[in-house]
Formats: C-alpha cells, structure tokens, sequence
C-alpha cells in the first residue's frame, strides 16, 4: 500500500442496553429505539460481551428490527460482526403476508456463500508422508486467488442451465454422483430459480468462475477428526475419530455478487415506493410478494444455484488432487460428500410463530440452517440425528460439524451460527502481522498453508477470529445445534 | 488524499479533496489500491486508457455508480487503473482512466473486492472540500 493509505480506528462500538435474558441470551428492547418493531435477540455468553461491545453489530442488530413484517425478533449469532447493513450473524424473518420485505442486505453479496464437508476412508497416518506434497498440488491444480478462473468455462445458455437445474446440471455431464446431489441442501438446487433476471454483466462475471475458490476467507482445508462429542450422531455421519476430511468455503462468485449488486440497484427507489423509512441504505428491500421482492428472489435463487455447483466443481478438483498424489482412484480413498449448507441465503419456510404455523421469509447471513432431528428437509440418512451443520473455524485451531439441535425451531428460526466471526479488523490484523511468518507459525501448530496473496495470510490469520470453542459451546448450550465433532486443520489453501 | 478505516469484516475508504473532481479521482485511486496494493506497479498503457460516462446529478450515487463500472472494468477486463481525468457537470460525470491490463508476470494483488456497499455510504461537501465514505465487501 502507498503511504495515502493509513490506519484509522473503527468510529465507535455498541453503547446501547444489552439485557441479559439468560446466560446464552441478550436482549436489544425494542423500546429503546423508535422505530424498532420488535426486540433485537444475540445468543452470546459473558465471554463474547466485550467483543460484542467493540464494534458496530449491535447497532445493525437494531437496525434490522426496522424492516417492515419482521417476526418475533432480529437475531444475531455468536459469531456476531459488524457487516453492512445486517450484522454477520444476522437471521431475521418476515411475514409476506403482512408485507414482510426481502432485503438482498439480509443475504449479502456472496448468495449462497457456503460450505460443504467431504469424509474419507484415509487416516492421519496415510495423509502425513504426502501432506505437503497434496496441499502445493491444490494450490496448482485448484483455481484460488483474486483473477484466476477456472477451466469449467460456461456460455450464457449453458450458465443459465446450471442456475435452473444445479447440481443435477453437473451429474449429468459426469461432474457429481447421486450422492453429491442427494446431500447438499436442497438437493443442490433451490426451486422457482429465474435464470432470466440474472444480468448479462452477472453471466460475464460468472463464466469462467464456477469451480474457483476466490479469495478473503474462502479456502479449501484439508482436517482431522480430532474428538468426536456424540459418537451415535457421528456414526450416522460416518465420522470417526482420525479420520480425514476435507471443507470447501466458497460461494457464488463474481456472478452472485453481481446479482445483488444490481438488485440493490433496482431497489433504490423502492423504499419511497412502499413508503418505508429505514435506518441504513444497505437495508432497502421490498415486500416479498412485490414484483422487485419477487424478481430478487428469483435471481437469488439462480445464484445460490451457482454457488452449488461451484462448490460441487472444488470438490469434483479436489478429488481429482488427491487420486494423483495418492495414485488411487478417489472413490477408493472414500471421498464421499457429508453435507453441503449454505450461510447467506434467504429462504421461504414454514415455521411455528406465537400461536400460528406460517410462511415466513427467512434470512441468514453469515448463519446456518439448523432443522433439528425429524425435519422433512433433511436427507433421509440423517433426520433421525438431525441436520448436519458444518462450522469453520480458523486456520490454526479448529473447525467442528453440529446437528441440527432441540429448540432451534422455537429460538431461531431454525438456525445456528455460521463461523468463528471475526474480532480483528482486516486492517488491524495486517497490523498485528508485521515481523511476524504466519505460514511458519501454522506450520509450527502443524499446520501447512499455502496462500496466493501477501494480505491473505495476515488477515486471516487465526487471531484475527474468535475462538471457535466458545462460539459453538454457546449455540450447543442454547440448543441450536449439538457438538458432534472436533476437526483440526492440516492443511490448508487460501486466495 | 484518503485511508482505509477499519471494519470487522471489510475494508473502508475514506477520501477528502477540495472539489468534486478530485474527490472521484482520488477514491478511484484508493479503490485500485486495494486491489493491486502498490500503484507504482501499473504503467499506464496509452493503448489501454479508457473513457467513462456516469449519469446522474446526486453526488453519493454518482461516487458509487462511478466506481461499480471501475470494478466492473476489471472484474470483466481485468484491468488495472493509476490515473483518472475527471470532470462533472449538469449531465453526470465524464473520466479518462489510464492504466494497463493486469499481467500476472508482473503484477501482484492484494484484494479482491465482492462489491461496493451501501453501509454508510456518502459523499458531502464540508468546509473546504468534499468529503466521502464507502464500505468495500471483501
């Protein structure tokens, strides 16, 4: 960076009431704010208060109470941040039927930003001699950073194909298997997809992308089971102890982003049109049953079925990756998909409100669907146990897979948190990073990574998040979802 | 002149300048700083200087409309800006941007940016000069 360029602390945090409701629960009132329709809610415990305090979240948190038909409360994840216009962490529903908005600021930019986890029959023994060797071949053979495109290059016609149909679109051309399409959410395509609204400017962006890691705090990682906390639940999703698995975190690319950026776009005036008065730009929305309300969701769809099939193309590389360093087919080494879920998505769903089953329009961002055990929409194999819900971590310490737990139907829309959640700034951390090697520190933790970009390790170095353990032992205490398993990084690549 | 400012999960660019002309340019600059990191790097190629034409007369959506097509020019043709022209007047904004294609031989990059937000965007004019805001999703 030139020396225009210079560090400024962040303009204040959250000096508003936070009330605790119980030791996982803190409440916004909604009396403290005109304007506010209902309370704001953030699952936290005392150990997160301080961060929770340090920056502008909160507010956002508030803020989103504003939008018009919002349910029950706006709530926010312990892996809560300051994020634009909702926090990360955010979950919110609206009621379509009183003129509940959709916001594609509930959603973000990257729709359908996701993850997906892949077991194999490989233990740490098998994977140690070659590690190294396997984490330069991803870094080679897997497109990751800012400007690398992927080999999968799609026409317009064949783009909007893949955005309408899914994952299924790739299993027909031999790049997923029954099982790749059988256990990601929604069976790897979002239904009432509208291929049409997406923009020419998104196909552009999106033509060479599919099967591309990006960059920021995408990566793919390669773990080991390290403690399995419910071995019933583990069994049902074939995790053991020393097993070997491998997580993708990515989503739909330049096209999603673009698919928001010119819904936001569309909906400048739509504030005014509906006579809504809202508290940040980034909230504009629109009555879901509105034909902007509908013409985003379709769009939407349509990404978040790219973001799919763009996870489901890094993981058809990595398999590859690992059948060449370890000269074995891959469906030999049991690379088997677990599950793919996706964090930024907004969705409609039946759910239980006071005293009324309805459907209402269910917004994550930066947090993960979490059906408990019985939900009709979970793949047959695990609805006895519940929704597999896959959190990473950071770099250095952890990542874990949850299940969908007891009372996140009546607490939270049926969710869960999403990540670690960053406590440093992207500035702050680069910061923290001067005279130090980060790569030599991981790979001290035995960690061996491997990043295209000089930022990229620094600001995502695993201080710059909190610490995992505490985010998920709050969710699990709550009863959003349920510890299953402990993963620990080996290795892992990064744009 | 202008500086990134810190938030959580993004970056933030802050510019101030003393008219609306050079408040453009020089987000502009910082917006390309982000990406490439060092500017010195670009030489601009007289082949590759581009012309820009942004309506509007509201100065916060012309800086945000102004700058989506400059992260449109490289996300589409992957190309890289040091150097912005700028005048406005009552139809909107009128640019010449110069630089080169981004050449992985040569060129190294720090960010790649989603998108542009609208989480406190704005642009005002203050005492002595304009001042904008804008929160960069990464």
């Amino acid at each position: 960076m030139t020396d225009t360029i210079r560090d400024t602390p962040s303009d204040r945090g959250f000096a508003g009431p936070l009330e605790p409701v119980d030791e996982c629960l803190w409440r916004i009132p909604k009396s403290s704010r005109p304007g506010m329709l209902v309370d704001g809610l953030i699952f936290a415990d005392e150990r997160l208060i301080p961060q929770l305090r340090s920056d502008r979240a909160a507010e956002q948190v508030a803020n989103v109470a504003f939008l018009p038909g919002i349910q029950t409360a706006s709530l926010a994840m312990p892996d809560i941040h300051w994020g634009y216009g909702f926090c990360i962490g955010g979950v919110c529903a609206t009621d379509p039927a009183v003129g509940g908005v959709v916001s594609p600021g509930g959603v973000g930019y990257d729709i359908n930003c996701g993850v997906r986890l892949m077991r194999t029959n490989l233990s740490l023994a098998d994977i140690e001699p070659v590690l190294v060797r396997l984490v330069n071949q991803l870094l080679q053979d897997v497109p990751v950073g800012v400007g690398q495109g992927g080999r999968h290059v799609f026409s317009p016609a064949e783009l909007r194909m893949l955005m309408q149909e899914g994952v299924p679109f790739l299993k027909a051309r031999g790049l997923a298997t029954d099982d790749d399409v059988a256990l990601a959410e929604a069976e790897g395509c979002i239904a009432d997809a509208r291929p049409e609204f997406v923009s020419d400017r998104a196909l552009a962006r999106g033509s060479d992308q599919c099967g591309t890691v990006g960059a920021g705090n995408h990566f793919i990682e390669v773990q080991v089971v390290d403690r399995i906390e419910d071995p019933a639940a583990a069994s049902a999703f074939g995790l053991h102890a020393g097993q070997i698995c491998v997580l993708i975190h990515s989503g739909s690319r330049g096209l999603g982003y673009q698919v928001c950026d010119d819904s936001l776009r569309a909906l400048r005036d739509a504030p005014a049109k509906y006579g809504m008065s809202l508290p940040d730009r980034q909230l504009v929305c629109a009555p879901v049953e509105s034909p902007e309300g509908q013409h985003y969701l379709g769009g939407m769809r349509a990404a978040a079925n790219y973001a799919f099939c763009n996870r489901q193309l890094l993981m058809w590389q990595v398999r590859e990756v690992f059948a060449r360093v370890l000269e074995k087919p891959w469906h030999s080494l049991g690379m088997e998909l677990l599950y793919d879920v996706a964090h930024n998505i907004a969705k409609l769903e039946r759910h239980q409100v006071g005293d009324t089953s309805k459907d209402v329009c269910v917004h994550r961002k930066g947090a993960t669907r979490a059906f408990p055990a019985g939900h009709h929409d979970i793949p047959n194999r695990y609805r006895a146990v519940g929704q597999p819900v896959i959190i990473p971590g950071d770099m250095g310490r952890a990542s874990w897979v949850l299940r969908g737990g007891p009372r996140s139907m009546e607490r939270s829309f049926g969710t869960t948190c999403h990540g670690a959640g960053r406590c440093l700034s992207r500035t702050a951390a680069t910061k923290a990073a001067r005279g130090r090697n980060i790569q030599e520190e991981l790979l001290r933790g035995g960690v061996v990574a491997r990043c295209r970009s000089r930022e990229g390790l620094a600001e995502e170095q695993p201080q710059a998040y909190k610490d995992v353990d505490i985010v998920v032992d709050v969710v699990h205490r709550a009863g959003l979802s349920l510890k299953v398993a402990r993963l620990r990084p080996l290795g892992v690549i990064k744009g | 002149m202008h500086e990134i400012f810190e938030h959580t999960a993004d970056l933030g660019l802050r510019a101030t300048a003393p008219t609306l002309e050079l408040l453009m340019a020089d987000a502009a600059r910082g917006l390309f700083e982000i990406i490439a990191g060092d500017l010195a790097q670009i030489r601009p190629r007289p082949d590759h200087t581009e012309r820009f034409e942004v309506a509007g007369t509201d100065p916060t959506w012309l800086l945000f409309d102004w700058m989506s097509e400059l992260h449109a020019a490289f996300e589409l043709r992957r190309m890289l800006f040091c150097g912005f022209d700028v005048s406005i007047d009552a139809a909107g904004l009128h640019a010449t941007a110069h630089g080169e294609p981004y050449d992985p031989a040569r060129h190294t990059l720090a960010h790649e940016i989603k998108a542009l937000t609208q989480h406190e965007l704005c642009v005002v004019e203050a005492a002595g000069g304009w001042n904008a805001t804008l929160i960069i999703d990464i």
